[in-house]
C-alpha cells in the first residue's frame, strides 16, 4: 500500500539495510600479536604485530576496547594514535610472562618476556571511534 | 738325705706361701672388679638417665614443631570457594641511556618496571624454577652459577601506583584472585 507521504516505507528499509551494510564493510578481523623484552631491568626490544586476517576467526567477541580515530580506516593508524591505551588493554587481556635469571660468580644477568600471542580481533571502524574486540 | 728332706721342706713352705699370695691377690682382683662394675652400672644409669632426657627434649621439640606447623597452615593465606586473594608486587625499571626525551626515558622505564612487577606477580603465584651448579677444582671454586626460570599467564593486573626518581621507575602492580580462575 502506498501511504500519503509518498513511499516512506520502502526509503526507510532501504536506508536500513545500506546502513547495515556499510557497517558489515566497515567491519573487519585483525590479527594481533604483541612482544616485549626487557634485559637487566631497561627495555631492550617491543613489537606489535598488527595484520589483517586472511582467514574468517572463530569465537565470539570478548572485552571490547574503544579507540578515538579521526575516520581512519587503517587500524595501525588508529593504534600508533592510542598506543599507550591500547597496550594497557592488551596487558588487561593477559600476557604470558617469561623470566629467566642467571646468576654467574654472582654477576647476574636477567630477561622477562612478556608476549601475547596471535589473537584474532573484530574491529568496527565508524567515524570517530573504532570498537574492537578479541573473539574466543 | 738331710740336704734333701730339708729341700723338700723349703719348697712345700714356698709353694704355701705362694698360694697365700695367689690368693690375697685374686680377692683383691675380685674387690677391683666389683668396684668396676659398680662404677660401669652408675655409668649406665646416669647414660639411661641422659636418654631418657634426650628423648623428653626430642619429644618437647616435636611437639613444638607440630605448633609451629599448625599456627603457620592457620595463619597461611588460602583460596577458598567465592573469595578472592589480592597479590600486590613492586616493579623496577630503568630508562635507557640513549633516550631523546624525559618523556621517553619516563615511559621506557615504566614499560621495563612493569615487566617486572609482572615478574614478581608471577613468582609469588606461580612459583620459580631454581637450578645450581658449582665447579670445585683443586678445592676451589672455578664456577658458580644460578639459573631461575618463571613462566606464567598473567590477566587483569591493575597499576596501583608509579614512582618515578632519577631514572629509576617503581611501579606498584595488584592482582585480585579468585577461587574461579583455578577451578576448571
Amino acid at each position: 500500500m502506498r501511504s500519503r507521504d509518498g513511499n516512506s516505507n520502502l526509503l526507510r528499509r532501504l536506508c536500513a539495510v545500506v546502513f547495515c551494510s556499510s557497517l558489515s564493510l566497515s567491519a573487519g578481523e585483525y590479527l594481533i600479536s604483541y612482544k616485549y623484552i626487557v634485559e637487566n631491568i631497561t627495555l631492550y626490544n617491543e613489537t606489535l604485530l598488527i595484520s589483517e586476517a586472511m582467514k574468517k576467526c572463530n569465537g565470539e567477541p570478548q572485552k571490547e576496547f574503544v579507540l578515538h580515530s579521526s575516520g581512519s580506516r587503517d587500524l595501525k593508524e588508529v593504534v600508533s594514535q592510542n598506543s599507550e591505551e591500547f597496550i594497557e588493554y592488551i596487558h588487561k587481556l593477559g600476557l604470558h610472562v617469561e623470566h629467566k635469571e642467571i646468576t654467574t660468580n654472582l654477576q647476574n644477568r636477567s630477561t622477562t618476556t612478556l608476549i601475547l600471542k596471535t589473537t584474532c580481533f573484530k574491529v568496527d571502524f565508524n567515524d570517530n571511534f573504532v570498537k574492537i574486540a578479541p573473539l574466543k | 738325705m738331710r740336704y734333701s728332706v730339708l729341700l723338700s721342706l723349703l719348697l712345700s713352705v714356698s709353694s704355701l706361701f705362694a698360694n697365700g699370695q695367689n690368693n690375697s691377690n685374686s680377692a683383691e682382683d675380685l674387690h677391683r672388679a666389683k668396684a668396676e662394675s659398680a662404677l660401669i652400672k652408675d655409668e649406665l644409669d646416669n647414660a639411661r638417665a641422659q636418654t631418657i632426657l634426650i628423648k623428653d627434649e626430642i619429644a618437647q621439640a616435636r611437639a613444638e614443631n607440630q605448633e609451629k606447623l599448625a599456627s603457620m597452615k592457620s595463619e597461611e593465606e588460602v583460596l577458598k570457594k567465592n573469595k578472592s586473594t589480592h597479590i600486590s608486587a613492586i616493579g623496577q625499571g630503568v630508562s635507557p641511556l640513549n633516550t631523546s626525551s624525559p618523556a621517553q626515558a619516563y615511559a621506557l622505564a615504566k614499560r621495563a618496571a612493569i615487566a617486572d612487577a609482572y615478574r614478581s606477580i608471577a613468582e609469588k603465584v606461580k612459583g620459580v624454577r631454581i637450578e645450581g651448579q658449582d665447579t670445585i677444582k683443586n678445592m676451589m671454586v672455578q664456577k658458580s652459577t644460578i639459573r631461575t626460570h618463571v613462566q606464567a599467564m598473567i590477566k587483569n593486573a591493575d597499576i596501583v601506583e608509579t614512582t618515578f626518581k632519577d631514572g629509576l621507575c617503581e611501579v606498584e602492580m595488584e592482582i585480585v584472585i579468585s577461587y574461579a580462575d583455578f577451578a576448571q
